[in-house]
């Protein structure tokens, strides 16, 4: 337990109750015995949370139930005995095998391993190996895993500064000889990091794979074990050598999908099978039985000689969403306020009002890109088949393709580390570099359960 | 063995509680939206999906015990689903929603129900471990609202320790094969809110004390109407003791005509594997002395392909796997059906060498062993175990990794037989036995849930959910018992049928006589319902008003009830109209009323004022069903006494 400076601090507790706590020298974890007229209540005095009442304690009963009461003054609370909580899984010795490979886990935050915290409530990532191995036992059989912590951040806290750091460190790991490298990572942002470590990562050798639970590790119901385990064959066995996405692609526990981190996105706030790939169908699927590749053009392992980590970034970068009704000052502003580009979500085939215009001739002048993706998040932006689309070309937007925003984004950040001129920008964010644009859209890629499912074609035919 | 029929409860040291699981009445589920309704069809589905289940850390930072066995157990659980009441929350694919004030309310009203002296003053959600699968999150949200409160039990007080409010589990559907390794569960019943409460575990000495103690909480549910009604919506678990034996869980009694058997046979049950530790002891055998150590004889037998048969040696352990610990039912069968659960080997699968004896009680078990081996395939299995003359043997057969597996859990529970009784929670079978179901539940199992922040309830939220407080059962006994003389049984349907609140209206309120009260409230409901007429609230209701009104009297109840039945869709005033359409001159009623008279043999001036009095009624009773009901019972009282008085005056 983090925060308590000596062992008679009352964690969490807070005010009155707190001062009442210490001169009575009664501390967190110890046995009291609570009198409160009639009622008597006797229990193990726990850490308090944050964000709630004062004036309560939370007490463990015998039965293993944690209940609250109030203690107001005239309640007698006295300690009758200690029992410090060790929140630790047991020990695992782990001896690595020659024929297995290695592979680093890199924790940034997350809830594929992870512990409850007291103070808060909430779930606190735990990365050393005994708590991963003894979670999931089966990663000893699978691959040499080294887990290392990078972070403990909720993805949400993420900053692009971090998606360096986290370049950085896989660079050196896959130059000491990693065959694979698995992050571990809160599932909000997933998607955006995974999109920034794809442009980073040059001529990428081996599989980068970014994991993580949609239900934390301290459920029995969780999803991270099977999400980690099967990262661990991606990344250890397979032959790819992309940043993907492994996360589950049913409800079930029965395959994950792999998606190309560029081309992938959290559709549903809470599902397992939150995650899907826009406008493309998955890499591929993985289960018990091993991979099944959906596409033909994936990367395949390589030399390290050609790899090497390009972490140069321009953070002047921001997002609008057009909306019906928005008012053009919010462009003009962030022209004020000295943004070097800017992506915008455009309706339909990327449009904004005609009202936008004039910030747009201003962002011309001024020569900040416009990077225009489609709100639908399916299909291409095609500026050239309303008036409104050429009146937009004709103030200098840049048709975005089908890059999803969170591609954009980074795409953008990434390029403006590299070159300012617009015409440089323009043909750097319009050449595909990891998947980020497709070339073409197949049918399959607008299908909602990713057109893989077996049946699915007379399921839709049949509707 | 003991005979389960004729046993000292008392001398035995006979202790044993309840954990009383109830659903209560509710528009929604616990911690979502839907509705708490039921599939008629437990296999009905719209979807289906599934899932496996690991352990996880307590907050003490302990795995629970029964959790890694039940992890051991490896499930596959398959879900069925319907639409109508299954959301993405019954899924586990979305948090919790904030918990029903409703059912809330209900547990606190619970708790002042049975004097509980202790409330939480602040609720805190508890997520209690499930690896079994009834539960998609793998645990039970669930939290407690009074403690330390008790109920009367034949004149004393069994303790309540605690009343919970919780979601219920899904229902598991199949129940078949309990050695498979697939599990299916139908969602609807999953989160429909539930009350659990525990009495004391040791409170309790006798079988009749404990079925008591189960009408007690039964009645209350029923008194303060929180107690959802239908079949399955009650679910006991009884926790039985003997002296030298220890906690054991016997669940999923819904009968409690079943609970005597369901105590005697686990009192011979302890009492056997406390005689069966006395034995080992007796034989100086140590834990060490088993060794897992599982030898390939599958070259003996005529096996199946892919299968394999391991067999081990118990020393010192001849005669005992053959003892009796309930009736039909041997040590070896008891050992058995733990392994089989945990590793999936059926337990005809699994042979121990005392059912080689002659009148062996394996070979008259519901579970009689099919590995077919004779005594000359034993003698060759014992030229390769060489065991000692005191030594048994267990042979079991299946895949090479399951069949080790299930030999290793065979080891692991001989040595604890040497403890006596093992804490287990365990299934009631029909014939009264009980089978191994998981290893007792510890306190590691429940851990604060992070998704549902602490909800504070004031003083005066607890006043205001708890002042729908009526009279407790036993209250009521003894004002009815005083005021009416009623006896037991007859308060006790009251009860049961939720009519006392009615009872007192009718008596108190409406000035029905009490006996007649409780005739319409419980006799003639519950004599329609024999012959397959459910008489509505509104029924009995609309009668008793007529009563109140005097518009008839008792004798026309059944009568009037004819017509009620034959025009179901009649409201009151249309019945009431059609009891005014036929319009008779009172000449010609007068005569009508004369002429029945003389049927029943009336002489005037030669009866006595209470022969009159008796003659009324039936006179009236007649009349008004010749009328077509076009006059009021109450008037045509008056006008037979009419028609009387003026004969005599005559």
């Amino acid at each position: 337990m983090s925060g308590s400076e000596n062992e008679f601090d009352p964690e969490g507790y807070r005010g009155p109750l707190r001062d009442r706590l210490l001169k009575d020298k009664i501390r967190t974890w110890s046995k009291v015995s609570v009198k409160k007229g009639d009622a008597e209540y006797e229990g193990l005095l726990l850490p308090r949370s944050q964000h709630t009442d004062d004036n309560y304690i939370t007490l463990k009963v015998d039965t293993g139930y944690n209940l609250g009461i109030l203690i107001d003054e005239e309640t007698i609370i006295t300690e009758i005995g200690y029992q410090k909580g060790q929140y630790k899984l047991p020990h695992v010795d782990v001896k690595f095998k020659d024929e297995l490979p290695n592979v680093t886990l890199l924790g940034t935050g997350g809830t594929v391993a992870s512990r409850l915290d007291y103070r808060t409530g909430a779930v606190l990532p735990a990365f050393t190996p005994e708590e991963l191995f003894s979670a999931v036992p089966e990663l000893i059989s699978t691959v040499n895993l080294t887990p290392k912590t990078l972070y403990q951040i909720l993805s949400e806290n993420f900053q692009p500064e971090y998606w360096v750091k986290t370049a950085e460190a896989i660079g050196r790991e896959i130059e000491q000889g990693a065959n694979g490298i698995i992050i571990g990572h809160g599932t909000d942002t997933m998607c955006v990091t995974g999109c920034a470590l794809s442009y980073f990562l040059r001529n990428l050798p081996v599989p980068v794979v970014l994991v993580g639970s949609q239900r934390s590790s301290d459920r029995p119901s969780s999803d991270g074990p099977r999400n980690i385990l099967f990262a661990a064959n991606l990344a250890g066995h397979q032959d790819f050598a992309e940043v993907a996405i492994c996360m589950h692609g049913s409800t079930s526990d029965s395959y994950n999908l792999i998606h190309r981190a560029t081309r992938c996105r959290k559709m549903h706030s809470a599902r397992r099978d939150t995650f899907r790939t826009l406008s493309d169908i998955p890499l591929g699927k993985i289960d018990e039985s091993g991979v099944t590749w959906f596409k033909d053009d994936i990367s395949p392992r390589k030399p390290i000689d050609d790899f090497y980590v390009d972490t140069k970034i321009d953070t002047r970068v921001g997002m609008l969403y057009f909306y019906p009704g928005m008012n053009p000052d919010m462009l003009d502003s962030m022209v004020d306020l000295g943004y070097h580009g800017v992506i915008i979500i455009g309706t339909g085939l990327a449009h904004v009002g005609t009202d936008v215009y004039p910030a747009l001739e201003r962002c011309q002048e001024e020569e900040i890109p416009i990077v225009m993706v489609v709100e639908p998040l399916y299909g291409f932006a095609q500026l050239r088949v309303y008036e409104t689309g050429r009146d937009m070309l004709a103030r200098g937007v840049i048709e975005g393709e089908n890059m999803l925003p969170s591609a954009a984004y980074t795409k953008l950040i990434w390029t403006l580390g590299h070159t300012r001129n617009l015409e440089e920008v323009k043909e750097i964010m319009l050449t595909p570099m990891a998947g980020e644009i497709t070339n073409r859209e197949s049918p399959r890629g607008f299908m909602l359960l990713q057109g893989i499912e077996k049946g699915i074609d007379n399921i839709l035919k049949n509707l | 063995m003991l005979d389960p029929n004729n046993l000292d409860f008392i001398k035995l040291g006979f202790h044993a509680g309840l954990e009383v699981h109830h659903q209560i009445t509710s528009d929604r589920k616990l911690f979502c939206n839907c509705p708490p309704i039921l599939e008629e069809d437990p296999e009905a589905m719209d979807y289906s999906f599934f899932r496996y289940f690991r352990p996880v850390l307590g907050e003490m930072g302990d795995f629970d015990p029964g959790m890694l066995v039940e992890f051991e157990k490896n499930y596959k659980v398959i879900y069925f689903a319907c639409e109508r009441n299954t959301c993405t929350y019954e899924m586990d694919e979305t948090p919790p929603f904030a918990p029903d004030p409703e059912a809330i309310r209900k547990g606190f009203l619970l708790s002042a129900y049975f004097n509980c002296s202790a409330y939480a003053e602040e609720i805190v959600v508890n997520r209690k471990q499930y690896l079994d699968g009834s539960i998609t999150t793998g645990f039970q949200r669930t939290f407690i609202c009074g403690r330390d409160g008790w109920v009367p039990v034949n004149g004393k007080k069994v303790r309540v320790t605690n009343v919970h409010i919780e979601e219920d589990a899904a229902r598991r559907v199949n129940w078949i094969d309990t050695s498979s390794r697939t599990v299916y569960f139908n969602l609807d019943r999953l989160g429909v809110p539930l009350t659990e409460i525990i009495t004391e575990y040791t409170d309790v000495d006798t079988p009749e004390e404990l079925i008591e103690t189960a009408k007690q909480i039964g009645r209350v549910l029923r008194l303060s109407r929180v107690g959802r009604r239908g079949l399955g919506s009650a679910r006991q678990d009884v926790n039985i003791t003997i002296e030298g034996g220890d906690r054991v869980e016997v669940k999923g009694v819904q009968d409690l005509h079943l609970f005597d058997l369901l105590c005697r046979h686990e009192v011979v049950r302890q009492h056997a594997l406390i005689e069966i530790m006395e034995e080992m002891k007796k034989r100086d055998i140590k834990k060490e002395d088993f060794e897992h150590t599982y030898i390939d004889i599958s070259h003996v037998l005529n096996l199946e392909d892919g299968s394999k048969a391991f067999a081990s040696v118990f020393p010192k352990m001849k005669g005992i796997f053959g003892l009796e610990v309930q009736p039909n039912k041997d040590f070896g069968l008891e050992v058995f059906e733990k392994s089989m659960l945990i590793t999936g080997i059926p337990r005809k699968y699994q042979f121990h060498s005392d059912q080689l004896e002659e009148n062996a009680v394996r070979n008259r078990s519901d579970y009689p062993c099919s590995v077919s081996i004779s005594q000359k395939d034993y003698l060759e299995i014992c030229s390769i175990l060489k065991p000692g003359l005191s030594d048994a043997v267990i042979v079991v057969v299946g895949s090479e990794r399951k069949a080790m597996h299930c030999l290793k859990k065979i080891v692991e529970r001989v040595k604890i037989a040497i403890d006596g009784v093992p804490q287990e929670t365990r299934r009631f079978v029909q014939n009264g036995n009980s089978e191994f179901l998981r290893v007792i539940h510890g306190k590691d199992r429940i851990y604060p849930d992070t998704d549902t922040p602490p909800i504070v309830i004031s003083l005066d939220k607890i006043q205001e959910m708890t002042k729908d407080l009526g009279d407790r059962p036993w209250e009521v006994f003894g004002d009815l018992n005083d005021k009416y003389s009623f006896s037991h049984d007859q308060i006790d349907l009251l009860i049961r049928d939720e009519k006392v609140e009615k009872f007192y209206d009718y008596t108190e309120t409406r000035k029905i006589d009490a006996n007649l009260a409780y005739k319409l409230l419980i006799d003639l409901p519950r004599e329609k319902r024999r012959s397959g007429v459910i008489l509505s609230n509104e029924i009995i209701d609309t009668i008793a008003e007529w009563l109140e009104k005097k518009d008839i009297i008792a004798e026309q109840i059944s009568i009037l009830l004819k017509i009620l039945l034959e025009n179901p869709n009649f409201t009151s005033s249309e019945i009431k109209a059609k009891l005014g359409t036929r319009q008779i001159p009172i000449n010609e009623l007068e005569e009508m009323i004369l002429s029945k008279l003389k049927e029943f043999n009336f002489v005037p001036s030669t009866q006595d004022e209470r022969y009159s009095d008796l003659l009324v009624p039936k006179v009236v009773g007649v009349i008004i069903k010749d009328v077509g009901y076009a006059f009021s019972g109450e008037y045509l009282v008056e006008a037979v006494r009419h028609v009387i008085s003026k004969q005599e005056d005559e």
